[in-house]
């Protein structure tokens, strides 16, 4: 029988994701354990620069699913969805989303050959670190959704040499450390896409405090800020949509790993803590809390697939925007509920600045909102499903 | 995958354009107020349409097996095709295409359940008796197992079999037996050992729905209709021939039926009237015909139920590839039993809120109080087959590894267990 729908459309097999998989897990094991996320977040750039170069150069997971014209190896989103997925399980600090999917794909999707040319073999190569501004001044991303009210935080003007920026970014995730910040301004002919040097004059870069440790966000204000157009004057708009899709379904794929981190910590402590003379794992009050985070999980991770493989033109897929649309309301509300559970079940160590129980439930509710949240994702869904 | 599975899709596809047509437009355009409201999940006809349906079925499944179709992962001597599970979804997944009676009274409990029960359990001319006659679609067979005091612990029956010579005498009452008033055959759950464990006491035989002593009284059900039946049992006499597995041996009888339920029942997808109640265009539609469109509230909800309804399809689907591919199936049987409950729950009721009070009175209006029996039959889907309970156990102890709840009994003579009630033994 044809059209089955295999992983990736035949561009990486099952078992070669299962590679990619271990190996990056191996990886994580070795360099990454709790206690090493807790020093690259608290540390000055918020993440390990060795761990951050090593990931390039041992393992090639930044540019994994790049396009290989531009030194990545267009490997698609499904291998891509099993690295976030393990980048998520220990939360990872590292501008990996930032950098590889927000402005990777940006630039991707731009249609710019000079500026792929000049910007992805370094974001490939993790040598370059990108960043992409949400462009709504209400930190939202949709252009035509719900909050568009908004506005476009940063106005586009015709400089010297290309355009001069003014206006001021709320939330640009790892926005302090880029090296280059893509910005959807608003131009004459529209939104358009301009790349800013992070040492830019006329820039200003603060870094936020933030509900997630471990995802670093800062302020940026442009005073005629000297940028360049990146694809067509005014083409934005396709390409934030592109980037849209794109992201939430990434991020959807590292919201399950954190989901069954938070599900092997909640079961893994309910085998062993003992109250009452028995494990708590042994009261079906708690057993089924367990159940209900597993299920959760199962439908999470089936969403997060779908639209991995959706993306990459799989036969017999979903249309690629609904897909990613249905993921990210699932896996942003199960990785949300089953954070908070896992810190029920484990009762008041959960609860402690010690215990990593919050790392999750932060990471949780910030990728929950980052694009919006529930008001605005609820909505796009319904119009990527034509309603 | 098998390298001859193309040629028997082939050969399948030019069976179905022989004996059935095919589905036009694939029935997407949402055409509100035209034709049948209905979204009901239970039949509620009256007895000569249902009689009327099982005839077309039986017929259809025998037009199926004439063709070698019937039963195809089983053996040729029973008259199976021999192939393997791959070979069964593909035909599965073509026959979708076609306009072709619903059989699901012969195949739910019969031919899913009973039907491998009795090829793995019974003996060599019953299983020549029996498994031809009900994969050519001659006579449907039902399952003895639920009883008044056996629902979720079903190893606590207390049907009894008590040998007579070459005979066995059962005497009991059994609850819940859908399609009881058209079988030929049920699987009945005896206690044949009150002094061993419940576990070991247990006896399983096939007994004739005609015998003398066998009387079947319809369940009706909250939701107005009787899709179930209570089957009373009077000293019926079974040949030991009947009897499937060893003697106090029939729970690793009724563990193959279970097995197979709950793949059977997984499965499910949300097709039928019921289906509307988690179909987006349906619903939108609904949302348009009663002014909701732009009601903020009511478009998040439907947003929050598509998501849930889409994600649950992809499970599915993903699951059956793996089928497909060979794979055994994992936990997601469970899984989507306990989604598509939760689905078509939540529909149900986001469909009321939106008719509002022509829900609590039939009007008349096309597509409002349509909606009560489906939101009738809701709390049945949390609860047949398997437990919303019993199904989050078997996901937390057999996937999770929790550690089972202490103190559940399972050493002391059955005869010595507490029962509900007056709490006599």
């Amino acid at each position: 029988m044809t059209g089955d729908l295999d992983v990736a459309d035949g561009r990486i097999g099952e078992a070669e994701l299962e590679e990619l998989r271990a190996a990056t897990r191996d990886f994580l094991t070795a360099k990454a354990d709790e206690a090493a996320v807790r020093a690259a977040a608290a540390s000055d750039r918020g993440y390990d620069e060795k761990v951050w170069a090593q990931m390039a150069e041992q393992l090639g997971l930044q540019a994994l699913a790049l396009p290989a014209e531009h030194g990545g190896d267009g490997a698609g989103m499904t291998a891509l969805s099993v690295v976030l997925g393990e980048l998520g399980r220990v939360l990872l600090p590292a501008p990996f989303f930032s950098s590889v999917v927000l402005a990777g794909t940006a630039l991707a999707a731009a249609g710019d050959a000079d500026a792929a040319r000049r910007l992805l073999p370094g974001i490939a190569a993790g040598t370059t670190l990108a960043a992409l501004a949400a462009p709504g001044r209400d930190g939202g991303w949709d252009l035509d959704g719900a909050d568009a009210r908004g506005g476009l935080a940063v106005a586009a003007e015709p400089g010297q040499c290309g355009v001069t920026l003014d206006g001021s970014a709320p939330l640009v995730v790892d926005g302090a450390g880029a090296d280059v910040v893509l910005v959807v301004a608003a131009g004459p002919a529209g939104p358009t896409l301009c790349a800013v040097d992070g040492t830019a004059v006329g820039l200003t870069r603060t870094s936020l405090p933030t509900l997630d440790l471990t995802r670093r966000v800062a302020r940026l204000d442009f005073w005629s800020t000297p940028a360049t157009v990146v694809g067509e004057p005014g083409g934005a708009a396709g390409v934030l949509r592109r980037v849209l899709d794109v992201a939430t379904a990434a991020l959807a794929a590292e919201q399950v790993g954190g989901a069954r981190a938070c599900l092997d910590a909640a079961t893994a402590y309910a085998k062993d803590r003992v109250q009452f003379g028995r494990p708590i794992g042994t009261f079906q009050a708690v057993k089924h809390k367990c159940a209900d985070m597993f299920t959760r999980i199962q439908v999470a991770d089936a969403a997060a697939r779908e639209a991995a493989a959706a993306l990459d033109g799989a036969a017999g897929a979903p249309d690629p925007g609904v897909a990613a649309a249905v993921a990210h309301v699932v896996c942003s509300e199960a990785f949300m509920a089953v954070a908070a559970e896992n810190i029920q079940v484990h009762g008041g160590i959960g609860f402690t600045w010690e215990h990593p129980a919050h790392l999750y439930f932060r990471r949780a509710k910030s990728s929950q909102l980052l694009f919006g949240g529930p008001a605005v994702y609820h909505e796009r869904l319904l119009a990527r499903a034509g309603m | 995958m098998p390298s001859d599975t193309d040629s028997f899709v082939e050969e399948a596809r030019a069976f179905l354009d022989t004996h059935a047509t095919r589905r036009t437009g694939g029935g997407q355009a949402v055409q509100w107020g035209v034709g049948d409201d209905q979204v009901a999940y239970f039949s509620a006809d009256p007895p000569d349409v249902d009689a009327a349906r099982v005839a077309e079925a039986k017929a259809w499944q025998k037009v199926r097996h004439d063709n070698g179709f019937g039963w195809i992962t089983g053996p040729a001597e029973f008259g199976g095709r021999g192939l393997t599970s791959v070979h069964d979804l593909a035909y599965d997944a073509l026959e979708a295409e076609y306009d072709v009676p619903d059989t699901s009274v012969l195949s739910l409990i019969g031919l899913g359940m009973i039907g491998p029960t009795i090829l793995t359990h019974a003996q060599e001319h019953i299983r020549r008796r029996y498994l031809p006659a009900m994969y050519a679609g001659d006579i449907i067979a039902c399952q003895l197992f639920s009883e008044p005091g056996a629902g979720s612990d079903l190893a606590s029956v207390r049907t009894s079999a008590v040998r007579d010579g070459d005979e066995w005498v059962l005497s009991g009452q059994k609850v819940w037996t859908s399609v009881a008033q058209h079988a030929a055959v049920g699987l009945a759950l005896c206690r044949t050992d009150p002094d061993k464990p419940k576990h070991r006491g247990i006896t399983a035989f096939l007994v004739d729905m005609a015998a003398p002593g066998v009387e079947i009284r319809p369940l009706r059900q909250m939701s107005g209709g009787a899709d179930f039946n209570e089957v009373f049992l009077t000293d019926v006499r079974v040949p030991d021939d009947h009897r499937l597995g060893d003697v106090d041996g029939g729970w690793a009888v009724a563990l193959t039926t279970l097995m197979n339920e709950r793949a059977s029942v997984g499965g499910e997808g949300a097709a039928g009237p019921a289906g509307r109640a988690v179909s987006l265009p349906f619903l939108a539609e609904l949302l348009r015909a009663n002014g909701r469109l732009d009601d903020a509230a009511a478009r998040r909800e439907l947003a929050g139920l598509y998501a849930e309804v889409a994600a649950t399809d992809y499970l599915n689907h993903q699951s059956l590839r793996r089928a497909r591919a060979g794979e055994q199936p994992g936990p997601e049987a469970s899984v989507s039993k306990l989604m598509y409950a939760r689905n078509l729950t939540r529909g149900a009721h986001f469909a009321a809120e939106v008719v509002g009070p022509r829900l609590v009175a039939d009007t008349g209006e096309w597509g409002t109080f349509a909606w009560a029996e489906l939101l009738l039959a809701t709390p049945a889907l949390r609860i047949l087959g398997g437990t919303e309970e019993i199904m989050k156990n078997i996901l937390a102890e057999r996937v999770l590894g929790l550690p089972k709840e202490p103190g559940i009994d399972t050493k002391s003579p059955f005869r010595e267990l507490r029962r509900s009630g007056r709490g006599e033994s």
